[in-house]
């Protein structure tokens, strides 16, 4: 007597045995010696499943392990437009593919429906510990009665809805795997690398929705997601949504002067640093003179003391003691409108907390503490709030109208994240947002800042070539500040002049 | 830190001489007397120990596996946590400021100083703001390592880190002793790797190393677990291994495959426990009555494998008689339900004839629902203790 045919999971892949009648599933099967058994990626499961179900060929799944979910939401808000249409795009594809839209423009809300019209076990995937919270909270408010778990920050829950951050997810992927139906991927430009496309790879998930205001990767990577998740089904941009469903916002950058000692100091280091760099004929326009300089930089003393050099200069760059006067001035001046300050390294988030006594929010902080910072600023008991680059991703701050980047790294990708949280709407019909930029004067951050902004700085050909690029350029443009908000991009206002300027006269401009 | 040579990855590694001798030293001397002050505090130090010499790496290579035998706990006579939530509300009452800071501090040290009827300083509260922060925390605890062993420890975590990059693990193994290899296939399966064993005693085995997804592209998914399974390795006597490792292109940022060998005699020295030389004190005891036996069979430690699909079965003993014949012995001396089963399931799909099971009458078969007509070994029952002679009447 002939055994039927088990399809079952073993870490990440599945197993056929004994082997199907028919021929649909050979496609898929690989003959693995070790076990003289048939095995076949788990991604594959859904093809392999339908063509088995095609050519009516007798199996046994033992393989999934996802349950339906009775899913009643206590809340059920008006879906906006682009919300049903991104819906109906995702359920049309077969419920696969990623979803394109701004930060604020209610993914989760979206994502939220999706697990109502699909309900399965799910799992959810974020990037930060703060999502993850967020998420979890979310999601407790709307199903109540839904078993929720977490995994990752010290939790390691078995929930049929289980909410967890990339790390966690691939390092437990091969457990994870057959466990739930629909996989969502919260800014699903995190999957594609080496690490963390096993979440997709070692799952047999059937439905998959991928959820991001910028899928485009510098490394070219995004076309991973139509394997690992599906095609695009849905894009809109910021400016096709402004005003609908979005704050309107305006960009003003301030420059700041080095003091005449640190000018002095961080001539002499860039000096030093260059001196070492022409010698040994390194340019730094590209990541791979960048590299090539910390391999000097292990080789000579020379080299050791043109990368200390660099530090320096840069720290120099970064913290000076100017940026925090200003940003003491535009705190005073917004006061008590709830201001997000956002730094670039850890060691400036302290400094600002310890020096203006402003809570702090970087990897370091508790879980719990850092919820209870987050409710008490959204309620207005904390005014203002400094950050490193922790809140970057879709951490929901509504009531937040003003955002200092005091130093921030030359990814647009950032940039317009930690705009579009303060871009998040609000009770407040007419807020308007505003964005300031405080970088050193005639300092390597300058630089940094118009890439920041998509302007093309006087960088290396090999950055200028990513961003003839088609997908590149479309991701700039998501936050036009020029064009479509009617205010300059470029607006440069020195310490010296008088702080009521900067408001009043942009913002005429900006009411029309 | 490795050099390249043609396919081949030679990872560095120090001499135990007197120059890095007293690298190590150094560092473990700066660790010592960081003992009591912050984890910033230590790093400083380090810094200034690194100075601006090139070989910057290789002290923060030998200090960073000193950190993994420290301790660092937050030291601090308020919560961090309850004087941030007492400090903040206060401040956001007023526009921030410097100079308004130091208002609130000593507002709050007066509030304080108050409640615990005990006086608080208002610098006491900045410093004690983020006593939490790791840079902040305060070492406790250093398990001094000698230099010399520190060495090992580098060696065996820059051998450890090509592995990182291995797709695959090739192990040619000879006859060893089982608690040696029991060893190494119980960290395989405690890291969740997969093997494939090849070849008999004859020509030696070869095992395969990797992992489930293995079969489908090679993946550097299975490199840490692959590393972490070198120490255990280092515990069995004779083998040597080559990898295959995949590594990106640095001009071309493709994909290429390199190589990366090592055997027994390589010196690196590990830093798991070893294995236990017997599993159980039945084998002991055995092995000791068989010495005092007069017999022309030889018990043996070392053992084949008997490669069995998905798995692998090593015997307890290994019987070699000068003309040649060869028996191995296996003895059942263990209860558990799944255990029988899953060991009688081994011993049939083995195939082999020079099996010897040596059961315990204790044991019961039929309720761990197992059936010994369809096993080809050869069967002994004992009560309390295996005797050689029951043994040897069944090898003639």
């Amino acid at each position: 007597m002939a055994r039927t045919p088990t399809l079952t999971f073993d870490r990440g892949t599945l197993i056929v045995h004994p082997p199907p009648r028919g021929k649909a599933w050979v496609n898929y099967a690989t003959w693995d010696d070790r076990i003289e058994k048939f095995r076949i990626p788990a991604i594959d499961y859904r093809s392999l499943v339908e063509a088995l179900q095609a050519e009516g060929a007798s199996f046994v799944d033992q393989a999934k392990a996802f349950d339906p979910l009775e899913l009643v939401p206590i809340l059920e808000m008006e879906p906006y437009l682009h919300q049903t249409e991104a819906l109906t795009a995702w359920k049309q594809a077969g419920r696969k593919g990623v979803v394109v839209l701004p930060t604020a423009a209610g993914k989760t809300y979206l994502a939220q429906l999706a697990m109502q019209s699909t309900p399965r076990s799910t799992l959810i995937v974020v990037p930060t510990l703060d999502l993850m919270h967020q998420w979890y909270a979310q999601l407790k408010t709307t199903f109540p009665d839904a078993e929720i778990g977490l995994l990752g920050g010290g939790s390691r829950d078995r929930t049929s809805i289980l909410v967890a951050t990339y790390d966690s997810a691939a390092i437990h992927a091969e457990s994870l795997g057959n466990r739930y139906a629909l996989l969502i991927f919260d800014e699903c430009h995190h999957l594609p690398t080496d690490f963390n496309r096993v979440i997709a790879e070692y799952a047999i998930a059937p439905y998959r929705l991928g959820l991001t205001a910028t899928p485009e990767r510098t490394d070219g990577k995004h076309a991973d997601l139509n394997i690992l998740i599906g095609a695009e089904v849905y894009r809109k941009t910021a400016e096709e949504l402004a005003g609908n469903a979005l704050a309107k916002h305006e960009v003003v950058q301030i420059k700041v002067k080095l003091s005449q000692q640190e000018r002095l100091r961080y001539n002499q280091l860039i000096q030093l640093r260059n001196g070492f760099l022409r010698e040994s004929k390194i340019s730094l326009g590209s990541l791979k003179g960048w590299q090539m300089f910390v391999q000097a930089s292990a080789r000579s003393q020379a080299g050791r003391r043109a990368m200390l050099a660099h530090r320096e200069a840069k720290e120099i760059a970064l913290g000076t003691d100017g940026k925090l006067r200003i940003l003491a001035n535009l705190i005073a001046e917004h006061y008590p409108e709830r201001t997000l300050i956002f730094t670039a390294d850890n060691a400036t988030v302290y400094r600002i907390s310890q020096e203006l006594l402003i809570p702090a929010i970087t990897h370091q902080t508790p879980v719990k503490e850092r919820h209870e910072i987050l409710t008490k600023f959204r309620e207005g008991e904390y005014k203002s709030l400094v950050a490193s680059h922790v809140l970057n991703e879709g951490v929901d701050v509504p009531a937040a109208s003003v955002a200092i980047i005091l130093s921030g790294t030359g990814s647009a990708r950032e940039y317009i994240q930690r705009l579009g949280r303060i871009l998040r709407k609000g009770k407040d019909k007419d807020k308007f947002a505003l964005l300031y930029e405080v970088v050193a004067e005639d300092t390597s951050e300058e630089g940094t800042s118009l890439r920041r902004r998509g302007e093309q700085g006087s960088r290396g050909a090999e950055e200028q070539r990513s961003r003839g690029a088609e997908g590149k350029a479309r991701q700039l443009e998501i936050v036009p500040s020029t064009t479509i908000y009617g205010v300059s991009g470029n607006v440069t206002k020195r310490v010296a002049d008088a702080p009521g300027e900067w408001g009043s006269d942009n913002s005429e401009e900006t009411e029309d | 830190m490795h050099r390249v040579s043609g396919e081949a990855i030679i990872p560095k590694r120090l001499k135990i001489d007197e120059n890095n001798l007293s690298i190590a030293t150094e560092l473990i001397t700066c660790f010592e007397e960081a003992r009591g002050c912050t984890q910033g505090e230590l790093n400083r130090q380090l810094q200034e120990l690194e100075g601006d010499t090139p070989d910057y790496r290789l002290k923060r290579g030998l200090a960073h596996l000193l950190k993994s035998m420290c301790e660092f706990e937050i030291v601090s006579p308020l919560e961090p946590q309850l004087l941030r939530e007492r400090v903040f509300a206060l401040s956001a009452q007023s526009i921030p400021s410097s100079h308004q800071s130091n208002q609130t501090l000593h507002t709050l040290a007066l509030q304080m100083s108050q409640e615990l009827a005990q006086e608080v300083l208002a610098e006491q509260i900045r410093s004690g703001l983020y006593a939490d922060l790791a840079e902040n925390r305060i070492m406790t605890q250093f398990d001094v390592p000698t230099p010399e062993n520190l060495l090992h420890r580098y060696n065996l975590s820059q051998v450890q880190g090509v592995f990182y990059r291995a797709s695959h693990l090739t192990l040619n193994a000879h006859r060893n002793v089982p608690g040696e290899y029991k060893l190494l296939f119980r960290y395989l399966k405690l890291f969740q790797l997969m093997a494939y064993i090849e070849g008999d005693a004859d020509h030696g085995f070869t095992i395969t190393v990797d992992g489930p997804t293995s079969l489908f592209n090679p993946s550097t998914r299975y490199g840490l677990a692959i590393a972490k399974l070198i120490p255990a390795l280092l515990h069995v006597t004779k083998w040597s291994l080559s990898a295959t490792l995949q590594t990106r292109d640095f001009y071309t940022n493709n994909w290429k495959t390199g190589r990366f060998s090592l055997d027994s005699d390589c010196g690196l020295v590990s830093h798991y426990p070893p294995g236990k030389p017997y599993d159980s004190m039945l084998e002991a005891a055995f092995a000791d009555r068989w010495d005092s036996l007069k017999t022309d069979w030889v018990l043996e430690r070392e053992v084949d494998l008997i490669p069995i699909p998905g798995s692998v079965m090593i015997p307890d003993f290994r019987l070699v008689h000068p003309d040649g014949r060869t028996f191995l012995l296996e003895i059942v001396g263990y209860w558990r339900p799944e255990y029988l089963q899953k060991k009688f399931a081994q011993v049939r799909r083995a195939e082999r004839n020079d099996l010897i099971l040596a059961i315990s009458e204790r044991l019961n078969l039929e309720k761990a629902g197992v059936k010994l007509t369809d096993v080809p070994a050869k069967i002994i029952w004992f009560k309390d203790k295996l005797l050689p002679k029951a043994v040897l009447a069944a090898l003639d």
